[in-house]
């Protein structure tokens, strides 16, 4: 219903946009209807009557201005409007995002079948580029914001014993600056789409079609969720922390969330203005990227890689916390260097920064920036290497238990070495100048982003399934989808480091015929693997409605969240958190349980 | 536990071993067209050895921990209470260091002064990148061509741009191993020496390929290549030069 309200809002908020804009053109003597323009005026209206409509005005914003807000219903009800209790958000943010994933991965099953074959069959160019484009964006849209969107905001407070994030209603709105993210790049695409990938290189992306505009509005607004979701996390892991859940007692996962909000708090803006610069170009005729008048298209590439290369931190920081977490609690022993983890974890975040421009070896960029970006991107493999100590050093000698869960975190080390050893032919000058833009880098960052963040999002919803839903999900789809989902990915991704060696470029719709019997077998492998999600779906979708009831802590783990009931109750605790020792004192003898849960306090009664 | 180090050690060798045995059975490589594909190559090769181990390490661990200690049910009791203090992770950081280090400098920026070492040449072609299609100026002989013809073993140099109301692209020559993009309003540089004779007609290392996603016909955005013998190159400028 709210969500119905949303959209009659938005078009009411956005035909009002457009009409003033209209007139004002009229009056000038102009056309009333400007595609770029219309867009850029009428969108920021649009979203404030969805934010209204969905319940920014009835559960929020009436109070500012003397009324008094509404009580959010019960049930299943209260994940289809504004919600401020983060294990809602959590819920909302999960399903939106693994509903956009299978979106995206649609797109790359249609990617896969044009590739099949030179020439081209199902789309033509155009759609191809457009196609492309939106599977780009996307998966860095949900590999951005699933872990912490999903898990961050389910998990993260229970963790530390808190009751809800610190900006309740921050993180409702951040939320509902989602869906129209994804409807405006879905419009966009029915509009014709864009042809500039996720990257929206200037001066292309000034002078394409006017889906182009839509994705700026779109990733602006994405940027914004970021950027907000990046502030709640700090803030909330600051402030909220349990009495006794000193910064040394924080799980893992905790961290890394923590790590990954510095970065999108830190870093997201530089996308966002370039994105607006290129806005700015389009409808107000500014020159920032156009050279005739003294703009650089190279300008633009350093303010995008600037946040984007930090931005596959924030995908991959929550994800190791995810992983190390799994591997601790389902080998039953602690886990291993965690003080050197957090170390490495604060490194990369540091490290994130200044490293940018590998990403422009052949850019044309200045020749004296190559050697130190050399050397920064190379260093990034000392603090990442901590973390395999620890997950080596975690498994060694423990008791693994071989669930779906621990599945998915054991060839998250697998992908993971593979992506990252790949990515030092990448760094290294001499050979990035042949590699850049090839289907070696697709293959890479496959292995890295796919291979994983995406593998440890499945360990971490197999984990947390449970918890968040109160049942149990089927665990031999689960493996099913394991085995199919791992053998397929080595198969599609491997053969692109060498079709991509041999001289296959990235990002195009049709190739030379020599590269045509790789492009078959990965096509085929990507079948395989597009076929492992549909035993996703189900499992999900069965156990969620009629899988077995969940016990409180069905794996038998330490952290917080597995103390109270699945799922929780609403302000997640009975009584007071109270935190006596580390997260995972596995075989400690004498180690006192790490946290219990005491008589509510005065504060919380 | 150190029968554990030792077995995860031997089996440390033998995936290395095979880690190096499929890099040495398998070339991936396209036609090898010029001196800096050699060198491209080979800094390649040396990456490859270099990871070899440390793929191996990891994978060892790996295997040998799920082979040996893997539980189908629920464990019923904690594995040992390692929590990584002491010597380990100071050894670990000192190793992954000392390899980063090497890497950087060799074949990283050693590899580095090398490409920028020699900026001679013997022939100059204007390469400029249109949407979407590429052409080739000769300055020398003052003609336009729509493939570019190089003599074997003469070093030249690539002077690539696009037009200021054009968009990015990217040359690239598999064969060569070096791309560099074509900016509006500036000209980048590439110097090259051909060392093989080829044709893109036979062979796809042997074109032109925009690597810059550039829009529409990105994907056919492509000229072919060829390395002749000096004379015959004399020859085709001689041709071009007299229409």
């Amino acid at each position: 219903m709210a969500i119905i309200l949303g959209f009659v809002l938005a078009v009411v908020g956005f035909t009002l946009g457009t009409g003033v804009l209209g007139g004002i053109r009229v009056s000038m003597g102009l056309e009333y209807w400007s595609t770029d323009l219309s867009w850029t005026i009428g969108y920021p209206f649009a979203l404030l009557g969805w934010l209204a409509g969905v319940g920014g005005w009835k559960y929020w914003a009436t109070e500012w201005f003397g009324g008094t807000a509404a009580q959010t219903p019960k049930g299943v009800k209260r994940y289809f409007e504004w919600n401020m209790d983060h294990k809602v958000i959590g819920v909302q943010y999960g399903v939106t995002f693994v509903a956009l994933l299978l979106l995206s991965g649609l797109a790359a099953m249609g990617i896969r079948y044009e590739l099949m074959q030179p020439g081209m069959q199902l789309f033509t160019q155009d759609q191809y580029n457009a196609v492309m484009s939106f599977h780009g964006i996307g998966m860095v849209a949900v590999a951005v914001a699933i872990m912490l969107g999903a898990f961050g905001n389910y998990v993260v407070p229970i963790m530390i014993g808190a009751h809800d994030m610190a900006f309740p209603r921050v993180n409702a709105l951040s939320y509902w600056l989602v869906p129209p993210v994804a409807i405006m790049l879905v419009i966009a695409v029915i509009m014709g789409g864009w042809d500039t990938g996720w990257t929206a290189y200037p001066p292309l992306s000034v002078l394409n079609k006017s889906g182009q505009v839509l994705f700026n509005l779109a990733v602006i607004t994405f940027g914004l969720v970021s950027i907000l979701g990046g502030i709640n996390f700090i803030v909330t892991i600051v402030y909220e922390r349990a009495p006794g859940m000193t910064w040394g007692r924080l799980p893992i996962f905790v961290w890394g969330a923590f790590a990954g909000s510095l970065i999108a708090f830190f870093f997201t803006q530089g996308f966002a203005a370039g994105l607006i610069m290129i806005l700015l170009d389009r409808v107000a005729n500014t020159s920032f990227f156009h050279a005739a008048e003294g703009g650089s298209p190279i300008l633009y590439e350093h303010v995008f890689w600037f946040y984007s290369h930090p931005a596959v931190y924030v995908m991959v920081l929550p994800a190791f916390g995810a992983v190390l977490e799994v591997l601790s609690h389902m080998s039953r022993k602690p886990l291993y260097a965690y003080k050197w983890v957090v170390g490495a974890m604060l490194g990369i975040v540091a490290l994130s920064g200044v490293v940018w421009a590998h990403h422009m070896f052949t850019s044309g960029m200045e020749d004296y920036l190559h050697a130190p970006f050399l050397v920064l991107t190379e260093m990034i493999s000392i603090p990442t290497g901590i973390i395999f100590l620890a997950a080596i050093g975690t498994i060694w000698a423990g008791r693994l238990w071989m669930r779906t869960p621990m599945l998915f975190a054991l060839a998250f080390i697998f992908n993971f070495t593979v992506g990252g050893l790949t990515g030092i032919y990448l760094a290294d000058v001499p050979t990035d100048i042949h590699l850049h833009d090839t289907y070696f880098v697709v293959a890479h960052f496959h292995y890295t982003i796919m291979g994983g963040e995406i593998f440890a999002l499945f360990a971490a919803l197999y984990y947390w399934f449970p918890k968040m839903t109160g049942r149990e999900f089927n665990e031999t789809l689960g493996k099913i989808h394991f085995w199919l989902m791992f053998i397929g990915f080595q198969l599609v991704f491997i053969p692109m480091f060498q079709v991509g060696v041999k001289g296959m470029n990235r990002r195009v719709a049709d190739y030379p015929d020599a590269y045509a019997d790789f492009n078959r077998f990965i096509s085929i492998s990507g079948f395989v693997l597009g076929s492992s999600f549909i035993f996703f779906t189900a499992n999900m979708i069965l156990s969620w409605v009629k899988g077995r009831r969940a016990a409180a802590n069905p794996w038998h783990a330490t952290t917080l969240e597995w103390q109270v009931s699945s799922p929780p109750p609403e302000h997640n605790f009975e009584g007071t958190p109270v935190i006596e020792s580390g997260p995972y004192e596995y075989g400690v003898p004498g180690a006192p349980k790490h946290a219990h849960i005491g008589p509510a306090s005065a504060e919380h009664a | 536990m150190s029968r554990h180090v030792m077995i995860v050690g031997v089996l440390w060798v033998f995936f290395t071993a095979l880690a190096l045995a499929g890099a040495a059975a398998m070339n991936p490589f396209p036609t090898v067209g010029a001196e800096e594909a050699e060198f491209s190559d080979h800094a390649f090769r040396i990456m490859t050895f270099m990871g070899a181990p440390v793929f191996g390490f990891v994978i060892a661990a790996l295997v040998y921990n799920i082979a040996r200690f893997r539980s189908s049910g629920q464990p019923s009791e904690d594995g040992p209470p390692f929590k990584g203090g002491g010597m380990i992770p100071r050894a670990w950081l000192g190793v992954t260091t000392a390899l980063a280090v090497v890497v950087m400098i060799y074949p990283g920026l050693t590899g580095l002064a090398e490409m920028r070492s020699d900026r001679s040449y013997d022939l100059e072609v204007n390469v400029t990148g249109y949407r979407w299609s590429w052409s080739a100026q000769y300055p020398d002989g003052e003609f336009t061509s729509n493939e570019i013809v190089l003599p074997k073993d003469q070093r030249v140099r690539f002077n690539v741009t696009a037009p200021a109301g054009d968009v990015l692209h990217s040359f690239w020559v598999p064969a060569f191993r070096l791309k560099i993009d074509a900016v509006p309003g500036q000209t980048n540089y590439l110097w090259i020496t051909p060392t093989e004779l080829g044709d893109g007609a036979n062979d796809a290392a042997f074109r032109v390929q925009c690597a810059e996603l550039c829009g529409l016909n990105h994907a056919g955005m492509r000229m072919n290549v060829r390395v002749v013998e000096p004379d015959e190159f004399e020859a085709w400028v001689a041709e071009k030069a007299g229409n």
